[in-house]
């Protein structure tokens, strides 16, 4: 019940749909009251043997209205409470969404996308239910329980009611108490399948090995153990959930056994004629349903309190990258800066980077090398603030990146991560990605620059053609150069490439930076990469080591330095000779 | 098609299937006699005021009995069929299981993990709801009201005839829902979909779409689609109100206007039996229910319809690989292996551009230890994978002591052909598990001396519980180094002629390097050994070394006849010394 509480938010901002829903709903249980008593006129007419055409007609129109009318009367409550209930599925997801957008990468690293997932759908789903279904059984069963056990005992018989209702709290209790049991039993079929699962996985992914030693029997017993094990536990389960129906037959049946043996008794005495104790009846298999709803109503409840928590919480996570006071949406260009930066990751012991300082002049190329792991890309998420440093500053021009809006900040900067995600949209869409509004003689620019424009000329659709989960597959390299042209697309005033060119050949790495150096000879340009050609032209060249710069300078001068970029650029040379077939 | 493909899974069950058929129809007899004895006791005893003591406890205990039978013949044959529909499953699981296990590994290569993995497991759990709600649900219910109908018959036949327009009326209900439901409900699915995708694809790329400042296109978007699907899910709800409940309860009021009319007119005629009224409406009240069920199962339906079609499509792929069943297949004696002109191509195609391997031709004798080196994507690998049998060779000849590859039966090969592969791959369970797997010839002894062959005993002495040391998933609790030791005794257990070494890539911890190398060099003596080199270094003593470019040989020789030459493979070297030198610098 607490939960109705936490959503009384919602029901007041549905007051409207809520208020005519319930309206109805309570309408309905009470025309319902009417077509008993329509049986009981007439089974008495019949056995008082003084029933006319006219009265029978009366009542049958009388009946045929009145199932018109309830028939229009739930398509509206249903629609009301029911649609209802879609809406606040749909702010909740709204919400929920919003709420991602402005989370930080931090958040995205300690949530799997599949569990984030499981909260916008299934979590919703059950929350949508206890507003839709529950709010339904919870005043369902109080009007329409309530109102035919008012019929029975004030206009039949108390005493009749009291003797056959007797029997029926047993079936709220048992069926709450099945539900819970069912639950337990419930979760452990989960698990068996759970672990069926990770089977078949753990086979499937082991396919090789387990070929080479032919386990395929040894594993087919394996599997078959386990599905027996889940249709063993699923049978524990089916054996609660057949307790149902039939409990619920044993104490309707039961109750009707009282009702026909007092009310007999009742007949013969003259408290009660015919058509009242066939009303009666009636009124008693009109109980069942609210009996029924109040036990499924607790297990609903509990359903929807636990994924509103998952929600809540959720909603309340804050990595959110704030702005300081002040901050303005200025941002001057000029030389790029980090100042004495450090900086740790959350809940990280050891420092990624320590005491950075690094001159960028504007206009110019900084080249960034070293071990994966050594804190090239860390060097960049601060820079577009994915993360904010620990120590120290980092400035472009004459400000500090946190003195301007991040609005601002990241219309200055063109990121291109490492790994390449394009959206499930056309290779146009993806480009202008940043700026919908681009024209296609912008797109085709920018893909020149990137190299990729003859590769897209040659799909059927070329800059129409679909990409992502639903289109074609690009390769590696592709989806590289397409992510290097959305960046390039927004003019920024610093481009960042992130290890973006390492899955390019050698050729096409020459070409897109021959490229990017006519376009942005008076932007600043940032680049990581293994591959050592790739930053062998910047102006400034940084070698880092365990989150310290280990060597820096230009190119002939690492070389003469003789240090490990002299050694790795020596080494890949061979590489690529070797690659190429030695010649 | 499917149905009947379900159905026929069924015929094992044929038994319980007919027990549990009777135990419902008891049960359905039992539950619907109930109203008769009521209608007998208004019209014998209570309206002539008869009470005959024994007669009304005969009919009171008679209810009484048969409700009581009712209900636990109920419980009973819910159960039943619920443990027939369960098996069935079983059954279809360990169907399709036992089918991919024997399936080619370019079906492997070809289809997602999640892809393979989701038909064994969710779409036969698809299959369930399909038995268990759906099938299971429509026969009970129908035979209840088959039940309920020839109590009625044997109660007042013309009325009975009367209701009978109820069916029609209901199916006539059934046919326009599914017709009108399958669209909409298709609708919502769709839009469920694009909903999930958006969502996924968003949480996946959100930091594209900040670093982009697209968050609002973004919320834009996702509220578009959330809208679809909530105009979609409206619709449903709609549909629902007017075909599903609301729409059943006013056949039931038309029904009961049809039997009081009915009973009405008889009266007006002369006198008839309140109690036949009664039973009637006490039938009528609880036809319902049923119809309201298998209302609403119906659009169940067809989303296992869907995954059924997806596990037979499975189950038919038959891309499987073959079993020798010549008369006493040929046996492994001494481990002569020759390659003779072997070219292949991962697509199947014959010569063309796709050629991994060209005319490979090299012999290793018995005991000899023939080395692949060459860059990634040379194809080295497939070298490996051929020997081993994981695809078929279609072109050129592969022989193992003079006889062709394809005539050995699996076990033959399997016994014989120790692959240790790139990737040490555990299976949840111990170690000793993981190093025996399911061979009865490998005991205890031989476990620890396998171990032991290849110092791995030495690690596994240190923990907590030995051989019998759980292993988390993948591994996860060993080190890369110590779960490669673990699979050098798995294969060497097995004591094969012939090793199959493909060399982990990944640098592993110094630590184990040591003992890897040399547990190696221990496994190749006395063994034909194809080895598939990464680092020049653990080859140097091989019989022939073998240079490949782009699926040529283009470098044969010895260490010390490679490096004379001066190619590809002495650049290879030198490279490789820089790096090792490299690697101590830092």
């Amino acid at each position: 019940m607490l939960l109705f509480k936490d959503l009384m938010w919602f029901f007041k901002l549905e007051k409207k749909s809520y208020g005519m829903g319930i309206l109805v709903l309570v309408f309905v249980a009470l025309i319902n009251l009417f077509p008993p008593y329509a049986v009981r006129v007439i089974v008495d007419g019949i056995s008082k043997e003084n029933l006319s055409q006219g009265i029978l007609l009366k009542w049958s129109l009388l009946l045929l209205f009145a199932g018109f009318l309830v028939y229009g009367l739930r398509y509206v409550w249903r629609l009301m409470i029911f649609g209802a209930s879609a809406r606040l599925a749909r702010l909740l997801r709204k919400q929920l969404f919003s709420h991602f957008t402005f989370l930080s990468p931090q958040f995205y690293q300690e949530h799997r996308t599949g569990d984030l997932m499981a909260h916008a759908t299934n979590d919703i789903q059950a929350i949508e239910m206890t507003a839709g279904l529950g709010v339904l059984t919870f005043i369902d069963s109080l009007t329409t329980g309530g109102l035919v056990v008012f019929s029975m005992a004030f206009f039949i018989s108390w005493k009749l009611t009291l003797i056959t209702l007797l029997p029926m709290p047993l079936m709220a209790w048992s069926t709450s108490y099945y539900g819970t049991l069912l639950h337990k039993r419930f979760h452990k079929a989960q698990a068996a399948f759970s672990d069926l699962n990770d089977k078949v996985l753990e086979n499937i992914s082991g396919v090789r090995v387990i070929k080479t030693f032919g386990e395929e029997e040894a594993e087919k017993e394996a599997f078959r153990m386990l599905s027996a094990d889940v249709v063993e536990k699923n049978i524990a389960v089916a054996k609660v959930d057949a307790l149902f129906d039939p409990t619920i037959q044993l104490i309707i049946g039961i109750s009707f056994f009282l009702a026909i043996v007092f009310g007999a008794r009742d007949v013969v005495d003259g408290q009660l004629t015919f058509g009242q104790l066939t009303q009666f009846t009636i009124y008693l298999g009109q109980f069942i349903w609210p009996m029924l709803a109040f036990g499924w109503l607790f297990n609903i409840l509990e359903r929807g309190r636990a994924s509103y928590d998952r929600v809540e919480s959720l909603l309340k996570i804050n990595y959110q990258i704030f702005e300081r006071e002040g901050v303005t949406d200025q941002l001057h260009s000029g030389p790029l800066t980090y100042q004495r930066a450090s900086f740790t990751y959350p809940g990280a012991r050891l420092p990624v980077l320590e005491e950075i300082d690094i001159f960028v002049p504007q206009g110019q190329t900084l080249g960034v090398v070293g071990k994966t792991g050594s804190g090239k890309t860390t060097l960049f998420r601060l820079l577009i603030r994915e993360f904010d440093l620990s120590k120290g500053d980092l400035r472009i021009g004459k400000s500090s990146i946190y003195d301007v809006t991040l609005k601002a900040l990241r219309t200055a900067i063109g990121y291109v991560p490492q790994d390449h995600f394009l959206f499930s949209a056309s290779i146009a869409e993806n480009i202008a990605f940043g700026k919908p509004s681009a024209i296609q003689e912008e797109i085709q620019a920018v893909a020149e620059i990137a190299a990729i424009d003859k590769d897209i000329l040659r799909f059927d659709e070329q800059y129409s053609t679909l990409v992502g989960d639903r289109g074609v597959t690009l390769s590696g390299g592709q989806k590289q150069r397409i992510s290097i042209a959305r960046a390039l697309l927004l003019e920024p005033e610093i481009l960042i490439l992130d290890d973006s060119l390492s899955a390019v050949d050698a050729k096409t790495e020459k070409a897109i930076l021959q490229g990017l150096k006519a376009k942005r000879s008076q932007k600043t340009t940032l680049i990581s990469s293994h591959r050592l050609s790739a930053i062998e032209h910047a102006d400034l060249i940084i070698v880092l080591q365990n989150g310290k710069i280990a060597e820096r300078g230009s190119h002939p001068e690492l070389m003469a330095f003789d240090g490990w970029y002299a050694a790795t650029y020596r080494s890949q040379q061979l590489e690529s000779l070797i690659e190429e077939g030695g010649s | 098609m499917v149905i009947r493909r379900l159905l026929r899974y069924l015929t094992p069950h044929y038994k319980a299937l007919k027990v549990a058929s009777v135990v419902l129809l008891l049960a359905t007899f039992a539950d619907v006699v109930g109203p008769i004895l009521v209608k007998i006791f208004l019209d014998r005893h209570l309206v002539p005021r008869s009470f005959d003591r024994q007669a009304l406890i005969l009919l009171g205990g008679g209810y009484l009995g048969l409700h009581f039978l009712s209900v636990g013949l109920h419980y009973r044959q819910l159960v039943r069929f619920n443990q027939i529909a369960l098996k069935v499953i079983q059954q279809l699981r360990v169907d399709v299981f036992s089918h991919v296990q024997h399936l080619r590994l370019e079906v492997f290569d070809k289809t997602p993990t999640g892809a393979l993995v989701s038909r064994i497991t969710n779409d036969t759990e698809a299959i369930k709801e399909l038995f268990v709600g759906v099938l299971v649900a429509l026969v009970q219910n129908f035979v209840f009201l088959i039940g309920i109908f020839i109590a009625m018959f044997s109660l007042d036949i013309r009325l009975a005839a009367f209701c009978l327009v109820l069916i029609p009326a209901i199916l006539g209900l059934m046919y326009a829902y599914r017709r009108v439901s399958t669209q909409v409900y298709r609708t919502m699915r769709q839009e469920l979909s694009r909903l999930n995708a958006k969502l996924n694809e968003s949480i996946q790329g959100m930091s594209i779409v900040q670093a982009m400042r697209q968050e609002k296109r973004f919320r834009e978007e996702f509220a578009t689609i959330n809208n679809a699907y909530y105009q979609a899910a409206i619709t449903n709800i709609r549909l629902e109100s007017l075909f599903v409940r609301p729409a059943v309860d006013l056949i039931y009021t038309f029904a009961l206007i049809l039997v009081l009319n009915f009973f009405g007119f008889q009266s007006l005629k002369g006198p008839i039996e309140i109690g036949v009224l009664y039973a009637f409406i006490n039938y009528l009240d609880r036809f319902f229910e049923p119809v309201n069920t298998m209302m609403q199962r119906l659009s169940q339906f067809q989303q296992s319809f869907v995954a059924a079609e997806r596990v037979f499509e499975l189950l038919d792929d038959d891309r499987v690989t073959g079993e020798v069943n010549t008369a006493g297949p040929p046996a492994i004696q001494n481990g002569l292996i020759e390659f003779k002109n072997v070219s292949f191509s991962y697509d199947g195609s014959s010569d063309g551009p796709t050629d991994v391997l060209q005319n490979i031709s090299f012999t290793a004798y018995p005991g000899q230890t023939v080395a692949l080196v060459g860059h990634t994507g040379s194809g080295k690998s497939t070298v490996a994978n051929l020997l081993m049998r994981f695809y078929p060779v279609t072109r050129g000849e592969i022989l193992i002591d003079g006889v062709s590859l394809s005539e050995f039966s699996n076990d033959e090969l399997r016994t014989n052909v120790g692959l240790v592969s790139q990737d040490p791959f555990l299976f949840v369970g111990d170690i000793a598990k993981n190093i025996a797997l399911s061979r009865p010839t490998v005991n205890v002894q031989e476990i620890s001396e396998a171990a032991s062959f290849v110092q791995a005993d030495e690690f596994i002495g240190k923990l907590p519980q030995g051989f019998k040391e759980p292993i988390g998933e993948r591994g996860a609790t060993l080190s890369s180094g110590q779960r490669q030791l673990i699979c050098f005794a798995r294969t060497i257990a097995g004591n094969p002629k012939i090793l199959v070494l493909d060399e982990a890539t990944a640098s592993v911890d110094t630590e184990t390097e040591e003992a890897i190398q040399t547990a190696l060099a221990k496994m190749r003596k006395g063994r034909t050994t194809i080895a598939i080199a990464h680092r020049l270094s653990t080859i140097q003593d091989a019989d022939l070394i073998l240079v490949l470019y782009r699926g040529k040989i283009v470098e044969r020789g010895t260490h010390s006849d490679l490096l004379l030459k001066e190619g590809l493979y002495f650049k290879m070297f030198m490279m490789q010394q820089g790096t090792i030198s490299l690697n101590q610098n830092c």
